[in-house]
């Protein structure tokens, strides 16, 4: 019932702005570049083959590697102006053991991930569904690859804000969180790709589009759990940073 | 804050004194911050808590509530740590700084996340937005409010669970002088409900309308602490024919005697009655001998020896 409420406390801190409609207006943007693409793009030859296929749809529609950035940047967003704004005084106080704090934090920004992931997908298949209209083609995905591409997306979703989330709690600084989001899954990525090549199964958009059925570089179980990982892993340091640092 | 009192001041408390016990703090092992302050905050008085800036009043406060940890010691609410206390929230109102606020809520969302988190009915934000006269602002952005406005909305998310202890660092800042009237009403209502109000300031002005009891404390360190009227009456004025020898026979008498208009004395250590005596036997006419009541402003130089990092200001800012 305590946790409960602390949630429930968290998910208003987030909708008690006008953050998420920012995101959501990132979102909205993005859909309307893709159907812009899917209805007036070609490919180098002047044709259409990049929607030609129900798995060239599925791979424009899969949103899971986005959706893990976006949202990553919105939970690092939303727990380090917690510290930016002093508002965390608040939480600390009304919610002292801290390990509980954080994961009332953590489990609001995941349900917050969620949403943005699934309205991304959302958005991004009917974009292409849109864009399609203007083609000659038709939709030509499959009811399950859709579920798996809306399904993917949402779990990336999640699993970006708790990342982020983690990132934000341990830097606490809004524009440090943004950065370190930015670092951890762009920047990083490409250069241990560069130093050990087996990485590439393992980074954050490739896991994101194995979930989303576009790639197969690991097992799906596996890919999911790789994702959990790279959520978990900042967001468990996180944790131990606030734990242990005073509220200054 | 049209209202003096809030409708909901507990008649009978619990007692819920606030004890700090050889508390010390220091950071990566530099000079303490705090340095074994022990003090003991007691209900149904409003005590100021008093210390130029940077005299570690807002870190004590802190340690008290859980957001920082001391080095040493132990700071406790009816003997338990903040966090270890049943229902915290329900137990100490507390508004540390007075800014924080996510600049794009509106001051009754601010409310309602509280109200959320403690459990508390939804109406009661209502009730302490109208009590801290913030109900036609309550909608509007926090970012776009005046201090004095933040000052009530950290006034009414410390009050929203009505609890029996107020812990209030700086509250006055940025209060017109109704604000401030009407403040110290209200903490006076809770204190005088038998509620525990500890209340820093670096406004000796503010502390001197606000509190009972003082605590004073400078460079970490507890400078003095008790009744503000005991702490301001210890002195006597004395007007004399001849003060520079009065001067002399009351020092003798162990008098510590400061000099201040021509013919005027301040007499520490002394009773009057002793200091007439001393008077008489020595042959010196008296022209008043009289209660001195001391400023604050006074008192303070007095007490820290005017050797603070930051200078106190002696009036409430407007």
């Amino acid at each position: 019932m305590y946790t409960l409420r602390t949630i429930r406390a968290e998910i208003r801190k987030l909708t008690s702005t006008k953050m998420p409609f920012a995101f959501l207006a990132v979102l909205a943007v993005i859909g309307a570049a893709t159907a812009a693409a899917v209805a007036f793009g070609t490919d180098m030859d002047g044709s259409k083959t990049f929607i030609s296929t129900a798995a060239d749809q599925q791979s424009l529609m899969a949103f899971a590697a986005n959706a893990l950035i976006i949202a990553a940047l919105f939970g690092a967003m939303a727990v380090a102006r917690e510290y930016s704004h002093g508002t965390v005084v608040l939480t600390f106080l009304t919610t002292p053991r801290r390990p509980q704090a954080v994961f009332a934090q953590l489990a609001a920004v995941f349900v917050a991930g969620c949403m943005l992931g699934l309205v991304g997908a959302g958005v991004s298949t009917g974009s292409v569904a849109a864009g399609l209209t203007a083609t000659d083609y038709g939709f030509m995905v499959s009811f399950a690859d859709l579920a798996q591409v809306l399904a993917a997306s949402t779990l990336a979703g999640g699993a970006g804000a708790v990342l982020g989330a983690g990132i934000g709690a341990l830097v606490r600084n809004t524009g440090g969180a943004v950065t370190g989001t930015i670092v951890l899954l762009l920047i990083l990525p490409p250069l241990a790709v560069q130093a050990v090549s087996e990485a590439a199964s393992w980074i954050p958009n490739t896991l994101a589009n194995v979930v989303s059925g576009v790639d197969n570089a690991t097992g799906m179980g596996e890919a999911i759990a790789a994702i959990g990982l790279w959520a978990l892993v900042p967001a468990a340091i996180g944790l131990v940073a606030v734990t242990r640092r005073d509220v200054v | 804050m049209q209202q003096l009192s809030d409708q909901k001041t507990r008649t009978a408390p619990r007692s819920y004194p606030i004890t700090i016990e050889h508390v010390t703090k220091s950071y990566g092992g530099g000079a303490a911050v705090v340095d074994d302050l022990s003090f003991v905050v007691k209900p149904g008085r409003v005590t100021g808590f008093l210390g130029p800036n940077g005299a570690g009043k807002s870190t004590t406060m802190k340690i008290l509530l859980g957001l920082a940890s001391p080095t040493a010691g132990r700071a406790t609410i009816d003997g338990m740590a903040y966090g270890e206390l049943a229902d915290p929230t329900g137990t100490v109102g507390a508004s540390v700084e007075a800014d924080a606020f996510h600049p794009g809520r509106s001051g009754r969302n601010h409310l309602r996340i509280v109200a959320d988190a403690t459990d508390t009915p939804l109406e009661r934000v209502d009730e302490v937005l109208e009590l801290v006269e913030l109900s036609a602002a309550a909608n509007r952005r926090a970012g776009a409010y005046s201090l004095g406005m933040k000052q009530r909305l950290g006034l009414a998310t410390a009050l929203l669970c009505d609890p029996p202890v107020l812990v209030l660092d700086e509250p006055g800042n940025g209060l017109d002088p109704q604000g401030i009237r009407t403040l110290r009403n209200l903490l006076r209502s809770r204190a005088a409900a038998g509620n525990t109000v500890f209340v820093s300031s670096h406004l000796l002005g503010e502390v001197e309308q606000l509190a009972d009891d003082v605590v004073v404390i400078n460079q970490g360190r507890l400078v003095t602490q008790g009744s503000l009227d005991e702490l301001r009456q210890s002195a006597s004025l004395v007007r004399a024919a001849s003060p520079e020898a009065l001067q002399v026979t009351l020092e003798a008498a162990g008098g510590v005697v400061e000099s201040g208009q021509p013919d005027t004395l301040v007499v520490r250590g002394l009773s009057l009655d002793e200091i007439g005596e001393q008077a008489f036997r020595a042959g010196i006419a008296l022209h008043e001998l009289s209660r001195h009541n001391d400023s604050l402003e006074d008192r303070f130089f007095a007490w820290t020896g005017d050797t603070a990092g930051g200078t106190p200001q002696s009036n409430t800012k407007e």
